[in-house]
């Protein structure tokens, strides 16, 4: 499919063609003597944070972006809301390249990052949010509705969460606020840099839930990084898997795991402990505790193995499962490397390109 | 090598290597200390009518010699220590078995010693832009400071900089229990800045006001340096003795801050 | 236009009401003024004695120069300084990226966020001396005002020559003294321009334009300024402003968004 491509003749949210993005670092050596010979002369490497990304998200949708640190992830995400000018390459995000940064287009974008947040610490929420009302051009009355619209779906209150000061307000709270403050002017475009970073499982669905519910509300498209893959089971459909600075995956989540994880996982509990020598005639053993393991079948032999199963032994339980999804991006990983003299000129290290707090 | 200068030496190394990253900074702190040059052209300039005791000459060499004494005699220990307390970074440090006013002492060292090269350069272009300074003219004669100018000088500016060092310290202990003691020291730095002859030298000072400073230690820690590197007479004894006193006064305060200040530090939950 | 007076009040309000948690600033900060302006005036008072006059100023026209510096020390401190602050904060916490995203002029932003009350006791010092000096120097209301515009085009270059400084910490990130090197600059116009010698004066009106902030303002101020230093004034200020606009544009370019 080329770039630009359109499904039933609607314009696509985004479109990146050829994206490529080119750090510059100094090389320096520890200690005195290295810091006098950098200041003398300076060496540089050239870090390929992006090599030639191509991607088309369609308004609506929920793209998962998958890759280890240092892929290049938020290089592209940054990019693509125009923090970060690309080296070479087209970016368009509802018909504007982002590195103008239009009025037009920002305010129909917004970005959240776990790990930055855009809240004055030291006052409430609330005044914060009365900020955005005023930045974003939202008349007094309307954004008070939308407050209380959001506020409601996340479980905050108008004088509890949002009138304490926000440096008092545990993670998950502030979180919920910085998004309120972040969808206020109702973008069209979601960029999430792992909104659920750091936050206890409560919140996280909280999180997910309230992102999957504005998507649904109001046919944002989201392009969404999480390290959690419960977000991305939950929310994404399709995925897109970045690694080195390039792009090795891009469908659906079930094609991904279709064709990196071909087999399956047999979960059973039996009436009575058999040993895993006498499991290993069914599939490879993960793991035996007492009377309930764990295997793992090829995808095709699967209803063979359970079939065998059932009549050579008492079951109690059974459960088949697609394998964890971390192992199956993991997998993807160990294959692109293995596959990939293309990038020799990337050090392993290219994660620096993106230094992380 | 004992333990300890080996210690010094490490910290002079990081903090060096520390300060030489921050090199664009320390040109900004060299044009910030560029005061005593703003009024080497004021006072020259004044001169040049022989309406003051002193001609262009003298008041060329007087500020150069201000501009080196207040080089080496800058501190900021009291920023970054008001830092370190209110960013809760100073916890770490004091698990360490040196006391941290070492390693600030230091970095104050490091920081001169990266600032050698600019300063360098702009003493070579005063000494340039001014050459009455060194020639002299018909009020004074050439600059050459003999051993005595030298040795002299580089004590009274020792001693300059550990009564500034100390005098920041003991304010910026402060901040255990107040905020922005920076602020508050300001008030303290315009003292040294109006009264120290940083802006005018002492001599042109109504006799009155001048006898009245000379009791304060401001003067001693630019005006005193300064003329023992001209090599002019100055009150050595009274000096060296001020100095000293406030040296010595200063340092006990400090400790006894300090342990006060570490209590309550602690028991805040550090 | 209505949205950026609107988004200034909030972000003034919300500064100011966060700055008086620090209710004894205001004391220190009249101390200070109070020091600041003893002392200024003690200096100036050195160079005036034996009936010497500097630059051949008189008393009160040099206290006019001395009124714009403190007016515009007022201003640094109130609106200056702290933006250029929170600019460096923002690019070292990688939240610049925040008001990047915002629909409003990200430089207006960057320079107006923030104010500081605690310089207004130099505001109103400044303008205590020019009202002195002006009644001694009988100013008629008309050089008043335009003198008042020419002090703000002073203003603009001090803002101007400020923000392109601070636009440097998308290069170097650690730029925390900014603010002294700014202040010590703008010390030298605490002193009229014809004070200093010829190189000092080619110095602080060709390469550093000091002169063009203090000494040009309070001669129009007392209405002696000349055409030639009135258009250059003009000049030296909207090319400056353009330069800060265009620098800036420059250095987002260079922007990395520090820490992903």
């Amino acid at each position: 499919m080329s770039p630009g491509a359109s499904y039933d003749g609607c314009v696509p949210s985004i479109v990146v063609d050829n994206l490529s993005k080119t750090y510059r670092v100094a090389d320096k050596d520890p200690g005195l003597r290295g810091a006098v010979r950098h200041l003398l002369r300076r060496q540089h490497r050239e870090v390929k944070a992006v090599r030639g990304v191509n991607l088309v998200i369609e308004p609506g949708e929920v793209v998962g972006f998958l890759g280890a640190n240092g892929a290049g992830k938020t290089t592209v995400m940054k990019m693509l809301t125009g923090l970060v000018h690309p080296t070479a390459g087209r970016v368009e995000v509802l018909g504007h390249e982002p590195k103008r940064r239009r009025a037009a287009l920002l305010r129909q974008i917004t970005l959240v990052m776990g790990n930055k947040q855009q809240l004055v610490w030291d006052l409430p929420a609330g005044d914060s949010l009365r900020l955005n009302a005023a930045v974003y051009g939202i008349p007094d009355t309307e954004a008070k509705r939308r407050t209380d619209e959001l506020c409601e779906v996340l479980g905050l209150g108008r004088d509890k969460e949002l009138s304490q000061p926000v440096r008092k307000l545990s993670l998950g709270q502030r979180m919920k606020c910085e998004l309120v403050a972040a969808l206020l002017h109702h973008p069209k475009v979601l960029f999430l840099d792992e909104p659920t970073l750091g936050l206890d499982v409560n919140a996280q669905t909280a999180v997910r839930d309230f992102v999957g519910r504005y998507n649904a509300q109001h046919g944002a498209s989201v392009l969404l990084t999480s390290h959690y893959m419960a977000d991305i089971t939950a929310l994404c459909k399709r995925v897109v898997v970045i690694h080195r600075g390039q792009i090795h995956f891009d469908g659906p989540l079930d094609d991904l795991t279709t064709r990196f994880a071909p087999e399956r996982q047999v979960r059973v509990e039996l009436a009575e402990p058999v040993g895993a020598q006498g499991l290993s005639a069914y599939g490879v053993v993960e793991s035996v505790d007492g009377r309930a393991a764990t295997l793992r079948v090829p995808r095709d032999s699967v209803p063979a193995a359970v079939n065998r199963l059932l009549s050579d032994h008492r079951v109690v339980d059974l459960t088949v499962a697609d394998a964890p999804i971390d192992e199956v991006v993991e997998k993807l990983f160990a294959h692109a490397d293995a596959q990939g003299d293309t990038h020799a000129d990337t050090p392993p290290d290219a994660g620096l390109a993106e230094p992380r707090p | 090598m004992s333990a300890w200068t080996r210690r010094l030496r490490a910290f002079f190394g990081i903090e060096y290597a520390l300060m030489l990253t921050y090199r664009a900074e320390i040109l900004l702190w060299a044009i910030a200390t560029c005061l005593p040059l703003i009024m080497l052209g004021v006072w020259t300039q004044a001169a040049e009518s022989g309406d003051f005791v002193h001609g262009p000459a003298w008041m060329a060499r007087y500020f150069i010699a201000v501009f080196l004494v207040r080089q080496v005699t800058i501190v900021w220990v009291i920023h970054h220590f008001e830092y370190l307390v209110v960013s809760g970074r100073l916890s770490p440090q004091l698990l360490l078995p040196v006391d941290p006013v070492w390693r600030y002492a230091v970095a104050h060292l490091a920081e001169q010693a990266c600032r050698i090269p600019i300063v360098a350069v702009m003493l070579v272009g005063c000494l340039l832009l001014f050459p009455a300074a060194w020639r002299g003219d018909a009020t004074v004669g050439p600059w050459v400071p003999g051993w005595g100018a030298l040795v002299g000088g580089a004590l009274a500016c020792m001693a300059a900089f550990t009564l500034r060092f100390l005098l920041q310290y003991t304010f910026g202990l402060f901040a255990f229990w107040l905020e922005r003691v920076a602020a508050v020291h300001e008030l303290v730095y315009l003292l040294i800045l109006f009264l120290s002859g940083m802006v005018a030298p002492l001599e042109v000072f109504p006799a009155a006001a001048r006898d009245a400073v000379l009791w304060t230690p401001f003067p001693w820690l630019v005006w005193f340096p300064a003329k023992l590197m001209m090599g002019e007479p100055a009150p050595v004894l009274r000096g060296f003795v001020t100095l000293g006193v406030w040296i010595v006064a200063l340092a006990v305060v400090n400790r006894v801050v300090w342990i006060r200040g570490l209590k309550h530090y602690s028991a805040m939950g550090a | 236009m209505r949205r950026y007076f609107k988004t200034l009040g909030l972000f003034w309000a919300v500064s100011v009401s966060a700055e008086m948690a620090y209710r004894t600033n205001f004391l220190i900060t009249s101390l200070t003024t109070l020091l600041t302006l003893a002392g200024a005036l003690f200096t100036i008072g050195l160079l005036f004695q034996n009936g010497h006059t500097p630059g051949g100023y008189s008393w009160p026209a040099a206290l006019t120069v001395l009124g714009v510096y403190t007016l515009l020390d007022g201003l640094q401190q109130s609106l200056l300084a702290p933006n250029r602050t929170a600019l460096t904060e923002h690019v070292r916490d990688g939240t610049l990226d925040f008001v990047l995203l915002k629909p409003v002029d990200a430089q207006f932003w960057m320079s107006m966020r923030r104010f500081s009350p605690w310089g207004l006791t130099d505001v109103a010092a400044g303008l205590g001396l020019l009202g002195y000096a002006g009644w001694r120097l009988e100013i008629s209301p008309l050089g008043a005002l335009s003198g008042g515009v020419a002090v703000v085009l002073g203003g603009v270059i001090l803002y101007a020559v400020g923000f392109m400084l601070a636009t440097l910490t998308v290069w170097f990130v650690k730029l925390y003294n900014i603010t002294i090197a700014m202040a010590a600059l703008l010390e030298a116009g605490r002193y009229p321009i014809q004070a200093y010698p010829a190189v000092y004066r080619t110095f602080f009106t060709a390469v550093l334009p000091v002169a063009f902030m203090t000494s040009v303002p309070a001669a129009a101020l007392r209405g002696e300024a000349g055409a030639g230093w009135l258009l250059g004034l003009a000049v030296v200020s909207g090319g400056l402003f353009a330069a800060s606009c265009a620098f800036w544009r420059f250095a987002l370019r260079f922007y990395t968004s520090a820490s992903s």
